[in-house]
């Protein structure tokens, strides 16, 4: 076998060879050789088969997706978020996440989002403040869920619930960080935390502005 | 260590799976904890590209999870979730226009064709291929050969199992598969020189 004729069928060669081949691998230390890397090639390429790791916003996406879609369900008793601990260098956080839902609140006066006399009429004060305390839901989430009631109704039973999920992940994680204010493991949870309400606000709006 | 990692720990995927099917949220982010990197991995080395891998890794356990309530355990779950994840990422490059299938004739130009010669004067690669280098090597080859490597020398397919998922012929997929290997040699071994000469 020369090693012309031996390249021909090296593609459908698997790990067995034939005597024929067996020999010309013996004889030639060419052919012999590029065996050797192409295997090696292909062992090294399985190494990298899980490498990788995703950034945590991509469960947050998947996650947010599922809770608006319904396929996440509130189990009786189960946490829906996951307390975070909080270390004292991510308290930075904290106000520019305020800022963001403070932005995204701006956004919604501008343009118009709730008109004054139906806010007054579903939502006035008195009634508010009783929301707040009875069920400590913070004003700026009642006024996001009273614009969206006002354009479509039906959804504001699950953005209420969203926002009430991601609220006790965020007391969660402030209260945590209180406990062990040297915990460095949080990173994650806080952003978590914020990032979820983001998004919850972002398609909130999006649904209320359309 | 939180409520739900230590519950992560203590789920096996099979319970995962059915709770996930009743709406549980911790038993859907351990069956993503358990399957994430590889199906990032392997987003990320076909688009070669992170925000791409990103939303496509989204987009398969999306899918995935939309259908759990179908799942009934006659293949490995893993199995289900790897094979929908590179359907995603198929079509995705469809879309985008990106050669998938491998031309059943394939015209290569010069810069394209992997070297004919076998062996050269530099020693064997065994044991001298780190992981940066390969996975450098791979993004440099072209979009056909890089699918039918990961596909069957990554991610463990058999070659009619490529065949039917890219849409070509199992002899097809082989000589893709050996001309991918060339080629990675070839940059091996051209970086491996390159490295010898400098001071």
């Amino acid at each position: 076998m020369t090693c012309e004729e031996f390249e021909r069928v090296l593609p459908e060669l698997g790990n067995d060879h034939s005597i024929e081949q067996d020999e010309h691998l013996k004889s030639c230390s060419a052919c012999s050789e590029l065996v050797s890397d192409l295997s090696e090639i292909s062992k090294q390429g399985r190494l990298l088969q899980a490498c990788e790791e995703p950034s945590p916003w991509v469960w947050n996406s998947i996650e947010v997706a599922l809770r608006q879609e319904g396929l996440i369900r509130e189990q009786p008793g189960n946490l829906l978020v996951h307390p975070p601990r909080l270390s004292w260098k991510l308290r930075w956080l904290v106000p520019a996440a305020a800022a963001s839902l403070i932005f995204f609140g701006v956004l919604l006066h501008e343009r118009g989002g709730i008109p004054q006399h139906q806010a007054k009429q579903e939502s006035p004060a008195g009634v508010v403040t009783a929301d707040l305390q009875t069920e400590g839901m913070p004003s700026e989430d009642m006024q996001l869920l009273n614009s969206v009631a006002a354009r479509t109704p039906s959804m504001r039973d699950a953005y209420e619930q969203n926002l009430r999920a991601v609220n006790a992940y965020i007391h969660d994680a402030e209260q945590s960080a209180n406990n062990d204010p040297n915990d460095e493991v949080a990173q994650q949870y806080l952003r978590n935390a914020y990032e979820q309400k983001a998004m919850v606000y972002e398609m909130a709006l999006d649904r209320s502005l359309q | 260590m939180t409520d739900a990692k230590k519950q992560q720990g203590r789920l096996s995927e099979a319970e995962a799976i059915e709770r996930a099917k009743q709406g549980n949220a911790d038993a859907f982010e351990a069956l993503y904890n358990l399957h994430k990197r590889r199906v990032y991995s392997l987003c990320l080395r076909m688009t070669a590209n992170t925000a791409a891998a990103e939303d496509l890794t989204q987009e398969a356990f999306l899918q995935l999870f939309r259908k759990i309530g179908t799942f009934r355990g006659e293949s490995a779950f893993s199995t289900w979730l790897h094979r929908m994840a590179v359907n995603v990422v198929l079509m995705q490059l469809r879309k985008k226009g990106l050669p998938v299938v491998p031309l059943e004739e394939n015209i290569e130009t010069e810069e394209e064709s992997p070297r004919k010669e076998l062996g050269g004067d530099d020693p064997r690669l065994a044991g001298s291929i780190d992981r940066m280098q390969l996975q450098r090597s791979i993004e440099s080859l072209p979009p056909g050969y890089r699918m039918i490597f990961l596909l069957h020398d990554v991610e463990g397919y058999e070659h009619n199992e490529i065949a039917a998922m890219v849409g070509c012929s199992i002899g097809n997929s082989k000589s893709q598969l050996h001309k991918a290997r060339m080629k990675l040699r070839e940059i091996l071994r051209m970086s491996r020189a390159e490295k010898a000469t400098k001071p």
